[in-house]
């Protein structure tokens, strides 16, 4: 019986396995940057890489989800190994403000951003831009019917032909913005309007543009970013970006940021990696790589991008918002959308 | 709680006098070590739901709808799942169906793809321009513009959780003793009328262990049935988890109530059903005669369904970015290898924490290992989310434990209190597969004990535990929350890197990294699960 003399060396090659993954567990010290980033490894990776080659700083990457990344560092409270937060959404930077765990920023790094892309308390800072447009397929509608302001949703034109998606950072960000902008009762009564035509509730803006291609729905409320994708994925894939008028709350550029950790071990290699994605070599490669708008001051978006002026939309101010990100899921899930 | 009533006991199986509070002392602080650390999620969930002090009534109002959905689609899933497990775990097991050892593999492996992949590529094959609307075209059908709501999530969910039921009841099947179904062919009775009045009630305690598997599943599944716009409980905790905190855990909450309801339940139902048989020397061949295109016909159905036409969707996306040279499948050596670590580790140390309990609840019929045992199985109703920030906190806060965080081994305990569940029902079954009669004639043959353990009681628990840590191996190589939360810095898993590639929209990246994830987890179930459940 050949299992039975197996047993114990199985027993012992798994431990001695257990013990070597215990034994790589990481080194948090004032040498390397740890980073939580809820930024793609794809989109960020080489550039960390240049980084480390350039500064000779070493940078260790807990990739995840930004909202999940928010909640572990509060979970983790000052015995964080988090040094710098990199964020996909305001939202989730917002809601580790609110909870205090951000880091005053030097203001020559504040300074590298126009004032409408940084937190108003100097704590976070916007590195690229992803604007809210409106995905649409051309088979199902021209692009001489599309509206030039997301107001216009509400016409019953637009009945059972809108891609939504209520419960993802993106679309709770943007109707944040739209509060800073119109108010909380003109929001209030566009999401009725909206849910009023029977909006297609999806996941995410992956979920939507694919929805769009596939003909499921005409159009699509979404971050400009993610039919770039597609279409890199599938040249036949037929979903088109329409911008919405440039002062439009339908056209509101969706920041993605960087912020210390209070009490970060590693603070100045912290700083120093953000000045790093905000110079300008950094914020090439996002306007190339990524299709990001740039956020940095002197550095142009990519060719096949639509130029974009931000002059009255950007950063959000949860501060000045009463209630927060809270108050613009009550107001979303209020309308009768799946907050 | 459960449990056995004492007056039902087999005299078969009693080796100590089976009374509570009669056996041996150990159980009760096993069982109490057990239940406290499977009781960690639920803890942090009740301290931080009255820590956040939301308005309850308001709360609760407003789940309502997102619970009543939760417990529709968990009980219709988990029926169905019954029915058809069963059916395919009998075909696969006891009849003569063609090529039974391909299907015994092929059937177990839908549980392998994440379900929010599997389903992203069912939805990508049967809606406009997929691959099933086009071969629907050629003979003038369209496939259906939008797939959404509560009938799809019925069908995507089933079809992926069924391997919860077959495999239990299949190894059921294969350490129970044939004579019994013989004789009554032998008296006359119909393979139909056999399989009800003998085979069935025998397999009851594997159908329940494995529906309720699937229940449970069902009650913290995420991604598939948002992707399906079904609106559920767990969704809630997701959207509201930065946004509305106190909503989210007060969700989560409920979930465990719910879970708790459910398995306390089941307990009861199952605990008559506490027979012990020794498996048989063959395995009793029913011939299925006229009715062998139609059982090939299902079975092949379920496998194109669940498993083939999701992984020809995935394979379109993959092809894409092989051809136009962006995808090297040298990147994926690493995660595999973590992958298969993680997958067998937790597998091992499942079975090693769970077998105690399972001897403690079968054999001495302990109170203690029942209560431990409902911890156990509430951990799967548990997002895995939740599970993760769970940890963190007693890792860091609990004084002496700080050395664990950002480890291999906190990582595989999340995974074993989300999964231990799952070689539970399994773990029991394989403490009924040793009757008393062959403990009592080893003992008085040989005093060795470890020898008998080895010899003795192995072989005839191997079928059972097999299958138990199959289910938790297949579980944890697609676990995402807790391992993106958990994992030490740079543990990057197949599943990690699916998500990350799904997330921005890398879509040939997800293909090939979803077709790399079935095949190890193919090798793994051949490996450890199909030919343990073979070797008889």
């Amino acid at each position: 019986m050949t299992t039975t003399r197996r047993l114990p060396a199985l027993a012992i090659s798994l431990l001695a396995l257990l013990a070597i993954a215990a034994g790589c567990s990481s080194s948090d010290s004032e040498d390397t940057v740890t980073i939580y980033s809820g930024r793609n490894e794809e989109l960020i990776g080489p550039l960390l890489e240049q980084f480390t080659e350039a500064t000779g700083i070493e940078v260790e990457v807990q990739y995840g989800d930004s909202a999940d990344l928010a909640l572990l560092i509060t979970e983790e409270g000052e015995d964080s190994p988090a040094d710098v937060f990199l964020s996909q959404s305001p939202g989730a930077m917002g809601f580790l403000e609110a909870g205090g765990q951000l880091a005053e920023l030097d203001g020559s790094i504040l300074d590298a951003v126009p004032a409408s892309s940084r937190d108003d308390d100097g704590r976070w800072v916007g590195i690229t831009g992803r604007q809210r447009v409106l995905v649409y397929n051309p088979e199902l509608v021209s692009a001489d019917e599309l509206p030039s302001s997301v107001l216009d949703l509400t016409d019953p034109a637009w009945s059972g032909r809108i891609g939504v998606a209520p419960s993802n950072g993106s679309f709770q960000d943007f109707v944040t913005a739209m509060r800073a902008d119109l108010g909380d009762d003109a929001t209030s009564s566009w999401l009725e309007g909206l849910a009023a035509n029977d909006p297609v509730p999806y996941p995410k803006n992956s979920a939507i543009v694919a929805a769009v291609g596939r003909g499921e729905v005409a159009v699509g409320l979404v971050n400009h970013y993610y039919n770039f994708r597609a279409l890199a994925e599938d040249p036949a894939h037929p979903g088109l970006n329409h911008q919405l008028a440039v002062d439009d709350p339908g056209s509101v550029l969706i920041v993605t940021g960087a912020a210390v950790i209070e009490g970060a071990d590693a603070a100045d290699g912290a700083a120093e990696l953000i000045e790093y994605l905000l110079a300008a070599d950094a914020q090439r490669y996002f306007a190339d790589e990524t299709f990001e708008y740039p956020l940095a001051s002197g550095v142009e978006p990519a060719e096949v991008i639509p130029p974009a002026s931000f002059a009255d939309t950007g950063a959000i101010d949860y501060e000045g918002l009463t209630g927060g990100l809270e108050a613009t899921r009550d107001l979303i899930t209020a309308a009768g959308f799946e907050g | 709680m459960t449990v056995v009533a004492p007056d039902r006991i087999d005299p078969a199986t009693t080796v100590h006098p089976a009374t509570s509070g009669s056996g041996p002392r150990w159980p009760i602080p096993v069982a109490g070590f057990i239940a406290l650390v499977f009781a960690v999620p639920a803890l942090y969930v009740t301290v931080r739901t009255a820590q956040l002090g939301s308005d309850l009534g308001d709360t609760l109002g407003s789940a309502m709808g997102p619970l009543g959905r939760t417990l529709l689609l968990a009980s219709t899933v988990s029926v169905t799942a019954a029915v058809l497990g069963t059916m395919l775990a009998w075909l696969v097991e006891r009849t003569d169906l063609p090529a039974a050892r391909l299907w015994r593999l092929l059937l177990v492996l839908p549980l392998a793809l994440p379900s929010f992949v599997g389903a992203a590529a069912l939805l990508a094959a049967f809606t406009n321009t997929g691959l099933v609307s086009d071969l629907l075209g050629v003979v003038g059908l369209g496939g259906p513009r939008r797939i959404r709501g509560f009938w799809p999530t019925w069908l995507v969910l089933s079809g992926f959780t069924y391997p919860y039921v077959l495999l239990s009841v299949q190894a059921r099947l294969a350490s129970l003793r044939p004579s019994l179904e013989e004789s009554a062919r032998l008296l006359g009775r119909t393979g139909w009328q056999t399989f009800r009045s003998v085979t069935l009630p025998q397999l009851r305690s594997s159908i329940l262990a494995g529906g309720l598997l699937v229940f449970l599943y069902s009650v913290s599944e995420f991604g598939a049935v948002q992707l399906l716009g079904y609106d559920t409980l767990t969704r809630v905790v997701y959207a509201s988890r930065i946004s509305d905190r106190s909503t989210s855990f007060t969700s989560a909450a409920l979930l465990i109530v719910v879970a708790f309801v459910v398995v306390a339940t089941e307990r009861r139902f199952r605990a008559a059903a506490t027979d012990e048989r020794a498996r048989g020397r063959a395995r009793n061949v029913v011939a299925l005669g006229r009715w062998r295109p139609a059982a090939v016909g299902l079975v092949g159905a379920v496998v194109t369904f669940t498993l083939v036409v999701p992984m020809l969707s995935l394979g379109v996306w993959a092809r894409r970015g092989l051809v136009e040279g962006r995808l090297d499948l040298g990147d994926l050596v690493g995660p595999m290898l973590n992958t298969m670590l993680a997958g067998v580790v937790t597998a091992a140390v499942a079975i090693a924490v769970l077998l105690p309990l399972a001897v403690a609840t079968v054999r001495h019929r302990s109170r203690a290992a029942a209560v431990g045992s409902v911890s156990v199985v509430n951990g799967f109703a548990v997002p895995g989310l939740v599970i993760a920030l769970s940890l963190v906190v007693a890792a860091l806060r609990v004084p002496g434990l700080g050395w664990l965080y950002q480890t291999f081994p906190l990582l595989v305990l999340a995974y074993v209190l989300h999964f231990g569940s799952q070689a539970l029902g399994s773990a029991e079954d394989a403490v009924r597969a040793v009757p008393a009669s062959i403990r009592e004639s080893a003992r008085l043959l040989n005093s060795d004990r470890s020898e008998r353990l080895v010899r003795v009681d192995w072989p005839l628990m191997r079928p059972s535990l097999a299958s138990g840590a199959g289910l938790v191996m297949l579980s944890t190589v697609k676990e995402l929350p807790a391992t993106l939360l958990l994992a030490p810095i740079g543990f990057d898993t197949l599943a990690t890197d699916v998500w990350a590639a799904y997330e921005e929209g890398f879509l040939a990246r997800v293909g090939l990294t979803s077709i790399v994830l079935v095949a190890v987890s193919a090798a793994l179930t051949w490996l450890l699960v199909i030919r343990q459940l073979d070797r008889r």
